[in-house]
């Protein structure tokens, strides 16, 4: 590094007054036109920051921003609140929907899997050529029902192929009354 | 006789947990120490004179607003300093690239020598012009260095660059301000 970088590095701590020149660099800068320019830019340079020069303006009322900024703070945070609220709301109603909707499609799905009460709903269907009949004669006609083929005809099935076929057909008008 | 007691005046990290911890008289402290060293920072950086007030007050607001992402490797003023750029970055871009900086009319000081003072704002106006016109890195780092006094360490945690960057941010930055106010 040579002396008028060093010098350079110096300078902004030199201008804040927060260090002083050398004998040795200060004879430097009297002698270099660079690094006396570059003073010159960094002197001017933090006149402006420190509101020396002619029209620097600062910040007008320090009282009224820091009052200004809470209020716009406590704003911010109570939105922001609402919005985590409004979200949560949100979020549970799109919860209860989706439970519902699977509460819905359950329902549906267990429908679809009840083959056997569709089976004996069917089965309730009345036929109206029973309906004259009294109990007495509905007993009588399930126990025909209920009775082994076998033993309602005279013939064994094991048998059938020995009959001539005037003999089945007795058998089989028997069979279907 | 006893020695009077001494009133240490807190520090920015301790102001800034305070009023993490809800003291708003720690936020009002913050902003009494700082605000006007942004506004000059503003100011220099090229912002309209009239709008210094409101561009400080949106530099506050983004800073406290996110006030855990400060961890102290920068000082507070430097880091507020590049909150503050960004501010005025972001009116930049709304005005779609319509130029902040203006030459604004003033009245001239009634003073001895009024053609000096007319002088001197000139000057000054013109080197607001030149840091305004200086890449966005580079005038970071040169009003860091030159109206804080930071090191390059410390900038460079600021600003999210290296030491070395920093350094040849700054030499570029000189180089090009020295060339316009010759």
């Amino acid at each position: 590094m040579n002396d008028c970088e060093r010098l350079s590095d110096r300078m902004p701590d030199v201008a804040l007054h927060r260090s002083e020149w050398t004998p040795e660099e200060a004879a430097h800068l009297a002698g270099c036109a660079e690094c006396l320019a570059e003073w010159e830019l960094v002197l001017a340079v933090r006149a402006l920051g420190e509101g020396e020069g002619e029209g620097a303006p600062t910040v007008s009322d320090s009282s009224a921003v820091s009052a200004t900024l809470l209020r716009r703070l406590a704003e911010d945070r109570a939105g922001r609140a609402r919005a985590r609220r409004a979200w949560s709301f949100a979020g549970a109603a799109a919860a209860a929907a989706a439970i519902l909707v699977a509460v819905m499609t359950g329902r549906d799905a267990a429908t679809v899997a009840a083959p056997p009460v569709v089976a004996e709903a069917e089965a309730l269907v009345p036929l109206p050529e029973l309906e004259g009949l009294e109990t007495a004669q509905l007993d009588t006609l399930l126990q025909s029902i209920d009775r082994p083929f076998a033993g309602t005809s005279t013939l064994d099935a094991s048998t059938l192929g020995e009959h001539e076929d005037g003999e089945l057909e007795q058998v089989f008008a028997a069979w279907e009354g | 006789m006893s020695a009077s007691p001494v009133l240490e005046t807190p520090s920015d990290h301790a102001l800034a947990a305070a009023y993490r911890a809800g003291d708003e008289r720690a936020a009002a402290e913050l902003v009494r120490r700082h605000a006007p060293a942004v506004g000059r920072f503003l100011y220099s950086s090229g912002a309209v004179r009239d709008e210094i007030d409101d561009l400080v007050q949106e530099a506050l607001f983004r800073a406290f607003r996110r006030l855990d992402g400060w961890r102290g490797e920068a000082s507070f003023r430097s880091w507020l300093f590049a909150i503050a750029s960004n501010v005025l970055r972001d009116q930049y871009r709304r005005r779609k690239g319509r130029q902040v900086l203006l030459i604004e009319d003033r009245d001239l000081p009634d003073r001895a020598d009024p053609h000096a003072d007319l002088a001197a704002m000139e000057t000054e106006e013109r080197l607001r012009q030149g840091i305004a016109s200086l890449p966005r890195l580079q005038r970071e780092v040169f009003l860091l260095r030159t109206q804080q006094g930071g090191g390059y360490v410390e900038i460079a945690a600021a600003l999210g660059t290296t030491p070395g960057a920093a350094r040849v941010h700054y030499h570029h930055a000189v180089k090009r301000l020295k060339e316009l106010i010759r």
